[in-house]
């Protein structure tokens, strides 16, 4: 079906699924077939930060203070943050925007890409404060062998959608042959093709980021490149209500409220599915190899890290009806928490260097209760 | 007010423990309480880390949760008691 950026067709978007219907013309929230996404824009959007804000000057001189093996962690951690959010800062748009039915849902994909791009744009801030010229660091993330490793695996899912997507909107179901190559192109392959593009997503934000965001709070435990740190929580509390938004459409699908066909394809794929986090999991213990391969810092190894990538990935999966093969059971990094609370991220709005907080916000619930004082 | 009889309620954590609720405290905060270990992150109802299995009894959100939980579940971090529960966290 041709993408139009106006459907001209009158169509309900209450009886529409999520993907795959028909393109959506009005963006209304007056009516909402799953009203959460818009919940999560509000959220999102409350949760609205600039990098800049953030005072990051004294990360300098931590900086010159730290080990190699420790920069090496350090730096390595944000190339490949910056490699993660590079992706989802384009790819929920490209792959997603497309497809998307629901004006609440296509909403909230734009709302999502928007703060990863903060994100990407937070990672040049820190960098431009530790290096007078960073672009060695960039450049490295298209040459560096184990982040590329990582990209393929990440961008895959992605890529494989966006182009049968093409092919689907351009030429209709059916088998078409590009550059020699045969596809076969049917609306059951295009939903599968979603349905395991979300579950890498989901992956991605559910584990790749932890184990950088474990190294970066191990720092800050030791008060070193706290600005960091602090840019880094506001980051990590995004990426959970990116978490949410993804676990919401895998379950709404796996549990029939959406397309029925989606449902199928959830009990089809559940094996496949289940291998896209093994292999997120492996991969972010190899990465943990990777940064302590010339040592290690104060308050971090790689097994402990290994056995927190383990404890994260079986609360990750059990969220979305998989099983984990782990049997970690508690928090081998309590103090991580400390970190990922938001309460901790909300600081008083008068301490310019962070601000996280609406302004000008009004409660105008009023209860009887209010006027048990009073008088006339 | 906390302090009254008629809003603090027992739960029962299975194979765990007990807790006392009070409507001063998230349910969650009452677990910390009792010291019984739960999983938590954001602690404002969009994470889903604190997610619970509820067997018995009732509870009201002091916040809407964004986290997905099934029909059985809810999220500690943003609720208080309501009556007296079994409750089963993850171990």
């Amino acid at each position: 079906m041709k993408y139009t950026t106006f459907n001209q067709k009158i169509v309900n978007p209450l009886a529409e699924p999520m993907f795959f219907g028909n393109p959506v013309n009005v963006a209304r929230y007056d009516q909402q077939k799953h009203d959460i996404f818009e919940k999560l824009i509000e959220k999102q959007i409350s949760f609205f930060w600039r990098p800049e804000e953030v005072d990051v000057s004294r990360d300098r001189v931590d900086f010159q203070k730290l080990t190699d093996p420790e920069k090496h962690i350090f730096i390595s951690n944000l190339k490949y943050q910056t490699l993660l959010d590079s992706v989802q800062g384009r790819s929920p748009n490209i792959a997603m925007l497309p497809i998307v039915s629901l004006p609440e849902l296509e909403t909230w994909i734009e709302t999502w890409s928007f703060f990863e791009t903060i994100h990407s744009r937070s990672y040049t801030h820190i960098l431009r404060n530790l290096f007078s010229d960073p672009s060695s660091v960039f450049d490295d993330i298209v040459a560096n062998e184990e982040i590329k490793r990582r990209a393929t695996d990440i961008s895959r899912y992605y890529d494989d959608l966006i182009f049968a997507t093409q092919l689907w909107q351009t030429q209709g179901e059916g088998v078409h042959t590009v550059n020699g190559e045969t596809h076969e192109i049917t609306m059951r392959e295009l939903k599968k093709k979603l349905y395991l593009c979300m579950n890498s997503v989901n992956a991605l934000e559910a584990i790749r980021f932890y184990v950088s965001f474990a190294c970066t709070f191990a720092f800050a435990e030791r008060k070193l490149m706290e600005g960091n740190s602090k840019i880094i929580r506001l980051i990590a509390r995004d990426e959970n209500l990116h978490l949410t938004s993804t676990q919401h459409i895998l379950n709404i699908w796996a549990k029939g409220k959406d397309d029925p066909e989606m449902a199928e394809i959830a009990q089809e794929c559940k094996e496949e599915a289940t291998a896209i986090f093994l292999t997120a999991v492996e991969q972010e213990k190899g990465w943990a190899d990777y940064l302590f391969q010339h040592g290690s810092m104060i308050g971090l190894n790689k097994d402990i890290l290994c056995q927190y990538v383990e404890y994260i990935a079986v609360q990750r999966m059990s969220a979305i009806g998989l099983e984990a093969p782990f049997s970690v059971k508690s928090n081998p990094l309590p103090w991580m928490n400390n970190y990922l609370n938001s309460d901790n991220v909300q600081v008083a709005p008068q301490e310019s260097e962070i601000s996280s907080y609406l302004v000008g916000q009004i409660d105008s619930s009023v209860s009887g209760d209010d006027f048990a004082d009073m008088e006339i | 007010m906390s302090n009254r009889k008629d809003d603090a309620f027992h739960i029962d954590v299975v194979d765990v423990g007990c807790a006392t609720s009070s409507s001063d405290k998230t349910l969650l905060e009452s677990l910390e309480t009792a010291n019984i270990e739960i999983h938590f992150h954001c602690r404002e109802g969009f994470c889903g880390a604190c997610r619970t299995q509820l067997i018995e009894g009732e509870v009201d959100y002091t916040t809407d949760p964004l986290a997905y939980i099934n029909d059985d579940e809810i999220l500690p971090c943003c609720c208080i008691a309501k009556s007296n529960l079994k409750i089963k966290v993850p171990l």
